[in-house]
């Protein structure tokens, strides 16, 4: 009788225990990324894209065409943003974007910048971007995907694009 | 509260049912599908950037897009997750289905819909909330239609893994090799109420264009007309056979020969494969776009 009644004792018993230790346990770290979780989830939060942003479509014409074995395929279009893939036989070697940065405060670090490309102040960014703004306002990059497409082949491929077309975007 | 993009590629699996079953398929695409996960892992696979700061500065800018509701990510996640987990009450209602065919509970097929007619509409369901999907994370890029096919034609990686899963798991093993056509004489004779009483449709009925059951009927079967060639070509291009795949799979799940019937039904509930590669979608789409915005 003993028994039974100890036993019945002894689960809640363990289940209390088992709840403390893991309550008391290790939190895990808090991610890097809670921060701008909770700012961009709370209430009245910016928009990620500004209202005034220029729509994606606008900038499909300024673009560089397919040609010499390079393939430029469209990949987003977005408000204030479009992205095309680069290929060649087949494969992604680069993607061309262009931006509006009245969205995200991006041109600020042109201010740093000591080379122009086609006319327009460039900075790299990382290993393996290349970027230029354009009238103060949009931003033209080029990002490799390849080991094969080098910083010279960035340049080039941004001079490709119609820059000063962008730059009249109104 | 809305979920954080970053949990949701961090805490996607690298083993289990989906996982095994997805790799099963790797002899249909051989290295296309690498079962990519973690927040900043995808950041620095895709980008090729290593730079931590670098690296947080470009998960940030992604993680504020995603929780824009108006820019169609939350959306697309929703469609991927609703497709998964309303197909696996089908497959409940197909095995239901193959048990009153082999057993004296015939009487439960007046209860269930015929597992071909249920198929062939899941299969339509599925196609659909990828095209939708699709436009919610790229809007529709390009100036014209063939931009557009263009830009779906360019499926590589986990969406094109996403596609052959669907024409495997949901055409093949279900209604066998001539599985477009017999999905799309299927879906011609369905009636909009049929449709609307179809789980994985009622899931997601929401964001499928058409302004009623029947406009949105429409919409599946024209649709599901357009991309039958595509469905067509890649099985005979890649040489995929019922066969095989069966084979492939005896890896992940055990059944025996007179089994393979219930092999559908088994991977409809528990292969939540829209759900898995879908995420993957969403955290490569983000990162390519925020790295350029940054």
């Amino acid at each position: 009788m003993l028994m039974v009644r100890w036993r019945r004792v002894l689960a809640p018993l363990f289940l209390s225990l088992l709840l403390l230790v893991t309550a008391c346990g290790p939190a895990a770290p808090p991610s890097p990324y809670a921060q701008v979780q909770e700012e961009t989830t709370q209430r009245g939060a910016a928009p990620a894209v500004a209202p005034e942003a220029t729509q994606g479509a606008q900038f499909n014409r300024f673009f560089p065409a397919s040609g010499e074995g390079y393939q430029v395929v469209p990949a987003q279009e977005k408000k204030g943003f479009a992205e095309y893939k680069l290929k060649r036989d087949g494969k992604d070697v680069a993607m061309l974007a262009i931006n509006d940065t009245t969205s995200t405060g991006a041109a600020a670090k042109f201010a740093q910048s000591t080379e122009k490309i086609g006319g327009y102040p460039a900075v790299d960014q990382g290993t393996q971007a290349t970027a230029v703004l354009v009238g103060d306002r949009y931003q033209v990059k080029v990002l490799s995907r390849d080991d094969g497409f080098t910083r010279a082949d960035r340049v080039a491929w941004l001079e490709k694009f119609d820059l000063n077309g962008l730059a009249n975007l109104k | 509260m809305s979920q954080a993009i970053y949990k949701l590629v961090d805490d996607l699996p690298t083993g289990g049912l989906t996982v095994m079953a997805l790799k099963a398929l790797d002899f249909v695409i051989p290295g296309q599908w690498q079962n990519l996960v973690g927040f900043d892992n995808t950041i620095r696979t895709v980008t090729g950037e290593t730079d931590p700061a670098l690296v947080k500065q470009i998960g940030e800018r992604a993680v504020t897009l995603f929780n824009d509701k108006s820019q169609g990510y939350q959306r697309a996640l929703w469609l991927y997750e609703t497709v998964d987990s309303a197909s696996g009450l089908l497959g409940t209602a197909a095995l239901a289905n193959r048990i009153g065919q082999d057993t004296f509970l015939g009487f439960l097929q007046n209860f269930t819909p015929k597992p071909e007619k249920a198929q062939s509409i899941d299969l339509g369901v599925k196609l659909v909330t990828e095209i939708v999907a699709f436009c919610q994370i790229n809007g529709i890029p390009g100036d014209s239609v063939g931009d557009f096919l263009a830009a779906i034609a360019d499926y590589s990686g986990e969406s094109l893994m996403r596609m052959a899963a669907l024409v495997c798991f949901d055409g093949i093993i279900p209604l066998g090799p001539t599985f477009a056509e017999q999905a799309l004489n299927t879906l011609t004779g369905t009636t909009a109420t049929e449709l609307d009483s179809n789980p994985t449709f009622k899931g997601v009925k929401d964001l499928i264009p058409g302004n009623n059951p029947a406009g949105k009927l429409n919409f599946i079967t024209q649709s599901f007309a357009t991309t039958r060639g595509w469905m067509e070509t890649f099985v005979s291009s890649h040489g995929i056979t019922r066969d095989k795949l069966l084979g492939n799979l005896r890896s992940v799940v055990e059944f025996t020969d007179d089994k393979a019937d219930y092999v559908g039904a088994l991977l409809d509930m528990n292969v939540k494969y829209y759900r898995h590669t879908g995420i993957q979608t969403l955290g490569r789409r983000l990162v390519e776009r925020a790295v350029a915005e940054i």
